[in-house]
């Protein structure tokens, strides 16, 4: 005989439903703290005065500016430390001695905070978008040349030599067999980089400058605007996780 | 000599192991006239692949020569087509796609080269799964979708390793139906690598039987039943006779390899 299954009631609960709730019980107990404790009421202002400075933020056209700003530097870099990433990886894979001796100094190298060396990079590509972009690019290069370089490492040994039996030309050995074998893990170390270049421009905005959603974040906190930082903070997440979404539509559209 | 003709003179291959060298082919000599249906049969480890290899143009430092048509072969060949051992196609591309790859190698136009795919897919029957991916089809399938890869190819010579090693007797079976079919209509040289008696004797002219480490050639069986065949023909006395033939040579070959294996040693 069966025995009846027990539902407890977390189970009954759809998990969109359960994130929701979870989000309301958050939401009342930061209120509740909001109100009842004058000390952490400055660090935490009413939700709706955060949802009040949303909206200002959103109605304002200077915010469009600081996130033009930002995004432009989150796909600078991208571009640069993902085409850099890609290339070295390909080329590490393909000359794998070249690759092995690099790959311990990637590995250690990948997960080091790349904002320690902020004040060299301001040095060398100024205070304005250079030293930004090159911390993005800095910041997402790792992940995406250390996943390229597993995904020229792991390819299939015979479809190589399926290659080589129809007498593939160098190139074509490049665009018609390694780069569609590496996709995937190309993709997987995109996307991995992409938060990583987030992080990175937003930390150097927060650190020095004049512009940018990082810097927008941090004045508003200098001036005791704590609903507006809050506001801030609210509008990056939704574009990071905008941004994740994106690339995992392309991975989806891959298939395989 | 007339085109598609192969000829392999003395051919020799050591690989130097940091566990010593081992001689994987030794002194091996033999030719495929042009339309013939050759099978090379050896247990498991004798040299079969590395035979295969090194006729296909993809390993270098070998002894002795292979020939087609009486030229001395460097590489890869354009006239040799092959079908490899292990699983072969891209996983990225469609049947029809993978089919058509060589065609694309070749620089022919997208909308001409899948109209000629259709022709080979057609021929391995496997019209109905032409916008499948290699995950979404079963292992045989696959198989034929290499093969018929490299039948686009249009290779005067046909080289085929253990193609059909991963399936089961009865779609072997039928699937050397389908093979024979194939070769009759395009007349290609074909050389079959195999560990398959049945295989083996239902599909060729002639049986090479391999001997275990060093891979050479201990004899070769001329096999005079009536074409064309089907796979009915593996119940007839005369089949049973050759494949008691081939097996008494191969039974000594394969436990030699099976104590070699077993010793933990492979030398
Ligand atoms: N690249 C290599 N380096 C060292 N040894 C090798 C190499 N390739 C093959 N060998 C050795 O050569 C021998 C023959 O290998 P091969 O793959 O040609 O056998 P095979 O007859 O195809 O076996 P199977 O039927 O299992 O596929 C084996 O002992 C193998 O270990
Ligand atoms: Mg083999």
């Amino acid at each position: 005989m069966a025995a009846p299954q027990v539902i407890t009631p977390a189970q009954r609960w759809h998990p969109q439903l359960l994130r929701l709730a979870t989000l309301v019980v958050l939401g009342l107990a930061w209120e509740t703290a909001s109100r009842f404790n004058s000390t952490l009421n400055l660090a935490m202002p009413s939700l709706l005065m955060i949802a009040k400075a949303l909206f200002a933020i959103l109605f304002d056209g200077k915010f469009y500016q600081h996130l033009g700003i930002t995004l432009w530097q989150v796909v600078a870099s991208m571009v640069v430390g993902g085409l850099a990433g890609v290339g070295l990886g390909l080329w590490g894979g393909l000359k794998r001695r070249f690759g092995q001796a690099i790959e311990p100094y990637v590995y250690y190298l990948a997960p080091t905070p790349k904002i320690i060396i902020l004040p060299v990079l301001i040095l060398m590509f100024g205070v304005g978008s250079g030293s930004k972009i090159a911390m993005g690019a800095l910041s997402c290069f790792f992940p995406i040349l250390l996943s390229t370089l597993a995904g020229v490492w792991q390819i299939n040994p015979v479809l190589i030599r399926v290659g080589r039996s129809f007498h593939l030309s160098n190139r074509q050995m490049l665009t018609l067999v390694y780069l569609p074998a590496v996709m995937r893990p190309v993709i997987t170390g995109v996307r991995l980089g992409l938060g990583m270049a987030i992080t990175g421009v937003l930390l150097s905005q927060i650190r020095l400058s004049n512009a940018g959603l990082g810097f927008l974040a941090i004045s508003a906190f200098q001036t005791f605007q704590v609903a507006d930082m809050y506001a801030i903070l609210i509008l990056v997440f939704a574009l990071a996780a905008l941004a994740n979404a994106g690339v995992a539509s392309v991975e989806r559209r891959l298939g395989g | 000599m007339s085109a598609g003709a192969l000829a392999v003179e003395h051919v020799g291959k050591r690989f130097v192991t940091p566990q010593g060298t081992v001689t994987a082919v030794e002194d091996v000599s033999f030719s495929v006239k042009k339309g013939e249906f050759v099978s090379i049969i050896g247990p498991s480890g004798c040299g079969k692949s590395t035979l295969f290899a090194i006729i296909g143009g993809l390993l270098d430092q070998y002894e002795g020569r292979v020939l087609v048509d009486g030229h001395t072969v460097d590489g890869a060949h354009h006239d040799i087509g092959m079908v490899f051992q292990e699983e072969s196609t891209f996983p990225w591309r469609t049947t029809i796609e993978n089919i058509a790859f060589p065609l694309e190698v070749a620089g022919m136009p997208k909308k001409e080269r899948l109209e000629k795919a259709v022709h080979f897919l057609e021929l391995v029957g496997l019209t109905d799964f032409a916008h499948r991916y290699p995950s979404e089809l079963s292992g045989g399938m696959r198989q034929r979708t290499a093969m018929a890869r490299t039948l686009a190819f249009e290779p005067k010579i046909l080289l085929m390793d253990e193609p059909f090693a991963a399936l089961d007797e009865q779609t072997r079976l039928l699937l050397g139906d389908q093979v024979l079919r194939i070769w009759r209509e395009l007349n290609q040289t074909t050389l079959l690598i195999t560990h398959n008696i049945t295989e083996a004797v239902q599909l060729s002219d002639r049986v090479l039987v391999m001997t275990y480490r060093p891979g050479r050639l201990k004899r070769e069986v001329p096999i005079d039943l009536p074409r064309p065949r089907s796979s009915e023909v593996v119940g007839s006395v005369a089949f049973g006779q050759l494949v008691g033939q081939i097996w008494k040579d191969l039974r000594e070959e394969a436990s030699r390899g099976m104590k070699a294996t077993e010793g933990g040693r492979n030398d």
